[in-house]
């Protein structure tokens, strides 16, 4: 019997899921953290104790800096909330207005990539999670080329560069360069704590600095490593496709 | 300390069966971990007279310091009209990660291969020096994010070792769970690498849907896609229950039959046949002189697998089956790669239905203090046979219990000899699928 794949795929169905017209479920975002319901101020000084990165700010002002929280659930015995249980297992999504977990457009917006927008991505030092992430893209379940998004190869091709890991010495100058070959216009995203704000490796020797202090950032996304739902979500936020608002929240 | 598992004697020379494995110092004395694959056994000595060339460079790949890349020459120098060295790396979709390499070539011909690896270089070592174990544990799970649970369960390990701590068993045995998850994801992501390069987009798909299926049951289970954080010294963060357990093992079993059918589609496609059998051949004393670890040891008929060789809780008391394969090409690899997802769900059956249920972890004491402290030679280690080979911590914990030494030796580190030895003579076609057979992470190397 002849084996013939495109039937193969077609007795698949579809897997893609419905973002952004209808919210991803839990199981699309596990271990996504949702803002602290800590309110005395107690929760929130041991909450700064105990986070590894700093992310966590009870003065002056509260805060927690989504760019630098690892997800690594140490607050959570804190009277820090976590979609996270105890148990590990992953509990709905609950909206909050006060999220700024979400990616976020830091600087412009262009609507002219709305149609076909190539994307490269660029590793400066990452532990290969975000890498992988990022990939996950183009599996059946996000299907990035829905959107008219594609991956390319070649700087010369692209339209943003995706940037994953803590800027490492090494890379600098590649990243540099990368970034000057790309032709006008062009945005930068950077995705994972570790490029926002260098995450864990904050203060290793090879670490340099974070990424929007070397080239302008026009969108970051948290998470570590960010699911593939928050890296399109990013990616939709980046061409214009949908606003903040009316996603994930 | 008396290592359980280890056997301690003198090695004068390494070569035949006795591997060596790794070098370290602990408390200004040098000591060598050599692995008998014959055997089945580590061997703890002090440093053999005589080393591999190939060890030496391996040092040098190891102990480089950050800011520059370094590449791994394996051999000889070649020169001669007609050769061209083309650079390829750091910035390709090709490899999707910070490293390059320089390919010497004659027309379509690679006449030699050189890796360049230390471009993201991050001595996770020499940060986490001073640091409670707890805190360094978060730095050394995220040294190699695809490798975690090993990196995180190896690194646990040695410290509840050094601490002298009577873990739970049902913390190790959901560690082992863990990591055979983490096995089945890294098999299916090389697997469906090796469709991409060969262009079979269908089946690409469809086996990047059964990777994002293993993971989001990591998710779902273990609370993070790629298993960080799940472990914590002196046990794990979640208690896997007898349901559970059954649903783990459910949709795993699902999910293998549905990738056996694949595969079953995959061996009659001559076109994807052809590109892997005969590819970058790595004959079984190639393998052993240059210390191949893992599934490209395997592949080339060395039987050798670290749940056995370093049998920690729980692999003594399960039945593990040692997957070789005496193709010595790719297509041995990856034969070795897919009989090993098919016989993680035997051993994560295993895992499962026997698994003890006596508590996930231990409650947090002050009685976590090291033992033998005065003794400053004293160090433990841990080996974790990772998706791609032999993982081994070293550690050495000061009076306070903090990290006062932790050396790493990543199974990529020792794999990149053996690809770009494998490599040569073939054609600049071939490239992508040795590569990717090899499951090499820069990631891992540049820890």
């Amino acid at each position: 019997m002849p084996k013939i794949w495109v039937l193969r795929g077609i007795k698949k169905g579809i897997l893609t899921n419905e973002f952004p017209k209808k919210k991803p479920t839990a199981e699309e975002i596990p271990g996504r953290a949702v803002p602290p319901v800590a309110t005395t101020n107690s929760d929130w000084v041991s909450g700064e104790k105990v986070c590894p990165t700093g992310a966590i700010q009870s003065a002056p002002e509260r805060r927690i800096d989504m760019g630098k929280c690892i997800y690594c659930q140490r607050c959570a015995g804190s009277g820090f909330d976590f979609d996270v249980s105890n148990k590990g297992r992953v509990k709905a999504l609950q909206a909050n207005v006060n999220d700024n977990n979400a990616a976020e457009v830091v600087a412009k917006r262009l609507r002219i990539f709305k149609r076909s927008f190539h994307i490269l991505m660029i590793d400066v030092g990452s532990c290969n999670a975000c890498n992988l992430e990022v990939l996950n893209l183009s599996n059946p379940y996000y299907d990035l080329t829905r959107f008219g998004i594609f991956f390319t190869n070649s700087p010369k091709h692209a339209d943003a560069l995706i940037v994953v890991g803590a800027l490492n010495r090494a890379m600098v100058d590649v990243l540099k360069r990368t970034y000057e070959s790309m032709p006008e216009p062009k945005l930068v995203i950077s995705a994972g704590a570790c490029a926002i704000s260098g995450g864990i490796f904050r203060g290793t020797e090879s670490f340099v600095s974070p990424i929007q202090d070397v080239l302008p950032v026009d969108v970051v996304i948290p998470g570590c490593p960010p699911t593939p739902i928050q890296i399109l979500e990013g990616l939709l936020l980046a061409v214009g496709k949908i606003d903040k608002e009316a996603v994930l929240h | 300390m008396i290592h359980k598992y280890v056997e301690r004697r003198q090695v004068q020379e390494v070569g035949g069966p006795i591997q060596l494995s790794s070098i370290f110092r602990a408390g200004g004395h040098s000591y060598a971990l050599l692995t008998d694959t014959a055997a089945n056994k580590t061997i703890l000595s002090e440093v053999p007279a005589r080393l591999g060339k190939e060890f030496e460079l391996l040092l040098k790949g190891g102990q480089a310091p950050p800011g520059a890349p370094i590449d791994l020459d394996p051999g000889s120098k070649v020169e001669g009209y007609g050769l061209f060295t083309f650079r390829y790396g750091p910035v390709t979709y090709g490899v999707p990660e910070a490293g390059g390499f320089k390919l010497v070539t004659y027309g379509e011909r690679i006449i030699k291969v050189i890796p360049q690896v230390n471009f993201k270089k991050r001595l996770v070592e020499n940060k986490v020096i001073g640091w409670k174990p707890e805190d360094a544990l978060l730095l050394v799970e995220r040294s190699a994010g695809n490798f975690s649970a090993s990196y995180s369960t190896c690194f646990v390990t040695a410290v509840e070792e050094a601490l002298n701590l009577d873990v739970p068993s049902q913390a190790k045995w959901t560690r082992a769970v863990a990591i055979e998850l983490e096995r089945i994801y890294n098999h299916l992501y090389v697997f469906g690498r090796l469709a991409e390069a060969a262009s079979q987009n269908v089946a690409t798909a469809q086996i990047n849907a059964l990777r994002e299926r293993v993971l989001r049951l990591n998710g779902k289970y273990f609370g993070h896609r790629y298993l960080f954080g799940f472990n914590t010294i002196g046990g794990v963060r979640l208690d896997i229950s007898k349901e559970d357990g059954r649903e783990i093992l459910d949709s795993i079993r699902t999910l293998i039959r549905e990738f056996s059918d694949l595969v079953e589609y995959f061996l009659s496609s001559r076109i994807f046949l052809d590109r892997l059998q005969g590819t970058a051949r790595l004959p079984k004393q190639d393998a052993l002189n240059l210390g191949a670890v893992g599934p490209c040891a395997r592949g080339s008929g060395v039987e050798w697998d670290d749940r056995l060789t370093y049998p920690i809780e729980p692999y003594g008391d399960i039945y593990i089956n040692i997957e070789t394969d005496n193709g010595e090409d790719t297509m041995a690899r990856t034969m070795v790669r897919i009989r090993e997802i098919q016989s993680s769900v035997v051993v994560l059956r295993e895992l499962l239905d026997k698994m003890p249920h006596d508590g996930p972890r231990l409650e947090p004491s002050s009685e976590y203090s090291p033992i033998s402290s005065n003794d400053p030679a004293d160090f433990s280690f841990c080996r974790i046979e990772s998706p791609s080979g032999d993982l081994i911590h070293v550690v050495q914990l000061d009076e306070q219990g903090r990290i006062a030494n932790l050396q790493v030796r990543p199974a990529s580190l020792v794999n990149w000899i053996p690809f770009a030895k494998s490599l040569e003579n073939n054609v600049f076609t071939d490239f992508q699928f040795a590569f990717e057979s090899f499951g090499l992470s820069y990631a891992d190397s540049d820890r």
